[in-house]
């Protein structure tokens, strides 16, 4: 399914792969909506594999998600906070993973907070990586469930406007998205205030605006993004306050948008920074609560793909080839 | 009577515009004869005859920017190993900075590492002082101490002197002295946090930017107060367009600045940081093509006056991380000759042209021995065959520190023997 044994990041990603990827996570949400509240496996293609999260940074949605999207695959899940533990004893991130190597676990599910850490360390382990975010450079399958997210409510991804608004500098939701929605041809702008857009993201293939009442004139999808609140104290921008005036989402805003436009958001939000409060909980304009939902269909998909490859690499090896 | 005749040589020799075949005489430790000439009228007179068999004789490598991690870090590197390597890649001198732990911030200091190192056979060290206590960049340290203990010029070492009042002082004192202060250009409130260059890549990578422009704005403000204080000034590792421009332009108004750069910045740009190989990650960051393309054209017109190693001694720890808190820095005493003939044989700049910045520029601005195959002068040479391939292995380099961002790269241009003052500190062959 893909031609890779890691998912590293959707940059490089041709429309087939990322399509096969949304098909299986399409199926997996239409099974997971039709088991209900029963949590029981669904398929067993993880069953006796072990998958480690290995986490560097804190998160909650994200580690869950991967943890019951193993489960529901039939496999092991252990979770490593590293941020807590021998992070704080001085070993590096390579000693780590020649430690968990020897624990011979099947997928590694990884985020930290530099850039390009997965890739580091699929170069170190034996298992299959995936990149559940990195620094500021690409978080793969919340593109993904992005895109499922949409697809599922909208029917496609072609031909959409969508605007991706705040902070893109500090975003590796923004890069992956940007990778992804343009790869499957939809029509991607970036809204942001200037001291946050970085230096030649145009030449990604998507247009820019400063303003957001123009940035999201006519959009299908209105993408936000979380911005830090130390990044709105002086440095970045002025204050949280002007933020919000000039950059949040409010409904008055969301008027120039498409008439059906639908909000995105990643999470965590900050209500009332970025977006406002009321309308993020709206069911009609407001996508957040499915997102998270398809994020454990979108994971399914991913380690899904890495255990077929896993399992077809044994098969060449039990072949003597 | 003769101690060594060099024959069947070509004579490379910047200084005296010399690009030809003959040989080459050292009576002790002074070169006491230089031309054309066959071996037979000289040869019985001589102790030594060696017949180079076409190889090239030239005034030895002035590095002119060399970290050492001795004092403080001799796992990394320490004075046998950097001399050591220095000679293997054909360097007689090289200038050395003083972010050592201790810092060389005092006259003890610059001693100290000067007696150990001419208790050596080797090349020649020549020691920056620090120009700041402790390199802090806030008071002036004992430049006047230093300079009578040897110290041959002063920096800052690896950060600029952000302070501009403080900079103004500096060169108004090193003026004084008749010293060169020495920056590496880099505006530092630009350049926080940066990972690499600044540009799509960085955006591409999620990496932290470092726009070029934080060098110019540090080497345009440093012209300024050249104007004020009539000081000599180099810069260090040139490595951007809007740099070189304002180098260019202020050589053109007549004032006394120098640049050097080194081979990373003629040689790679930052596409190589693309799969996040922290052997790439060097200060100042791999810049654009734009930028690469005017490191070379500069170094042909002249306006980059120099090419040095820029030496830094990283262990493999250090680089084993992700690409941001990795350290930056690379290793480049073993390559500095081959990397640079690269050069050469692009026909970029001709032979001469390589080792005037090789060595006649650095000697010049250091005012140290070297840079000159003239009678009377040290017998600071290096042999070498500009055509001999090789692929570079920092496993294979004599320097401790390994790590190299031309790791497996095929180069031409392969020392032979290296001699100082007429002693050889390193043949390849025995």
């Amino acid at each position: 399914m893909l031609p890779t044994r890691n998912l590293l990041g959707i940059e490089g990603m041709n429309p087939l792969e990322i399509r096969s990827l949304l098909d299986r996570g399409d199926q997996f949400a239409d099974a997971m909506q039709q088991s209900g509240d029963d949590l029981s496996p669904l398929s067993d293609v993880l069953r006796g594999k072990t998958i480690i999260n290995l986490f560097y940074e804190n998160s909650t949605r994200t580690r869950v998600s991967f943890e019951l999207a193993a489960k529901r695959l039939g496999g092991a899940v252990l979770n490593i906070a590293v941020a807590g533990s021998s992070v704080k004893k001085g070993e590096t991130l390579l000693d780590t993973a020649t430690t968990l190597n020897a624990m011979h676990p099947h997928i590694l599910v990884v985020r930290h907070n530099c850039s390009g850490a997965a890739r580091l360390l699929s170069h170190q382990v034996d298992a299959a990586v995936i990149n559940a975010g990195d620094g500021r450079h690409e978080h793969p399958t919340q593109a993904l469930l992005d895109a499922l997210t949409i697809r599922r409510r909208v029917g496609h991804i072609e031909g959409l406007k969508i605007a991706i608004c705040g902070d893109v500098a500090n975003s590796r939701v923004a890069r992956s998205n940007i990778h992804l929605l343009g790869t499957l041809g939809a029509e991607v702008r970036l809204v942001s205030p200037a001291t946050l857009l970085p230096t030649g993201i145009e030449q990604m293939g998507v247009s820019i605006a400063t303003n957001l009442q123009e940035g999201i004139c006519d959009a299908d999808i209105v993408m936000m993004l979380r911005l830090q609140t130390e990044r709105m104290a002086g440095t970045e921008t002025p204050s949280q306050r002007e933020y919000y005036n000039l950059f949040g989402l409010d409904r008055s805003k969301l008027m120039r948008a498409a008439p059906n436009a639908l909000i995105m958001h990643p999470g965590p939000m900050n209500r009332g920074v970025e977006i406002d409060s009321a309308m993020a909980d709206d069911a009609q304009k407001s996508l957040i609560r499915t997102q998270v939902e398809m994020g454990v269909a979108a994971r399914m998909a991913c380690l899904e793909a890495m255990a077929v490859n896993l399992a077809s690499e044994t098969e060449k090896r039990g072949n003597g080839s | 009577m003769t101690d060594i005749l060099f024959t069947n040589v070509r004579l490379i020799d910047p200084s005296q515009n010399l690009d030809a075949s003959g040989q080459l005489a050292i009576t002790d430790g002074i070169i006491s004869a230089v031309g054309a000439g066959t071996a037979d009228s000289n040869s019985a007179k001589a102790d030594k005859v060696i017949d180079c068999r076409g190889a090239c004789i030239a005034p030895g490598l002035v590095d002119m920017r060399v970290q050492t991690a001795d004092p403080g870090s001799e796992h990394l590197e320490d004075l046998a190993t950097l001399l050591a390597a220095a000679a293997a890649g054909g360097i007689t001198g090289l200038g050395c900075l003083p972010n050592t732990q201790p810092v060389i911030d005092n006259a003890a200091m610059v001693d100290s590492l000067g007696l150990r190192a001419s208790r050596a056979t080797g090349p020649r060290l020549h020691i920056y002082g620090a120009a700041t206590k402790g390199l802090a960049g806030k008071e002036m340290a004992e430049l006047g101490l230093m300079a009578e203990a040897g110290a041959v010029a002063f920096t800052n070492a690896t950060t600029s002197i952000g302070d501009t009042l403080v900079m103004r002082r500096l060169l108004t004192y090193a003026n004084m002295l008749d010293k060169p202060v020495i920056q590496h250009c880099e505006d530092s409130s630009l350049a926080a946090n940066g990972e690499m260059n600044e540009s799509e890549t960085s955006t591409r990578l999620g990496l932290i930017g470092i726009p070029a422009i934080a060098e110019a704005v540090i080497v345009e403000r440093d012209i300024q107060l050249m104007r004020l204080t009539g000081a000599r000034y180099h810069v260090a590792h040139l490595s951007t367009r809007a740099g070189i421009d304002a180098v260019r332009r202020a050589k053109a108004d007549g004032l006394p600045i120098t640049a050097d750069t080194a081979p990373p910045y003629f040689l790679l740009n930052e596409i190589a940081v693309s799969t996040y190989d922290t052997a790439f990650k060097l200060s100042p960051p791999l810049r654009s093509e734009d930028d690469r393309q005017a490191v070379i054209k500069a170094i042909a017109d002249g306006t980059i006056d120099a090419i040095a190693s820029d030496h830094v001694p990283v262990d493999g720890d250090a680089k084993a991380q992700p690409f941001g808190p990795a350290q930056p820095g690379a290793s480049g005493l073993d390559t500095l000759l081959a990397l640079t003939m690269t050069l050469v044989q692009q026909d970029q700049i001709s032979l001469l042209r390589a080792f005037e910045a090789l060595s006649l520029a650095p000697a010049t601005i250091l005012e140290v021995t070297g840079g000159t195959l003239l009678p009377g002068a040290a017998a600071d040479i290096v042999v070498f065959r500009p055509n001999s391939g090789w692929l570079v292995h920092g496993a294979d380099f004599k320097s401790l520190s390994r790590i190299t961002p031309f790791e497996g790269q095929p180069v031409q241009g392969l020392v032979d023997a290296t001699y100082v003052n007429g002693v050889c500190v390193f043949n390849r062959h025995t």
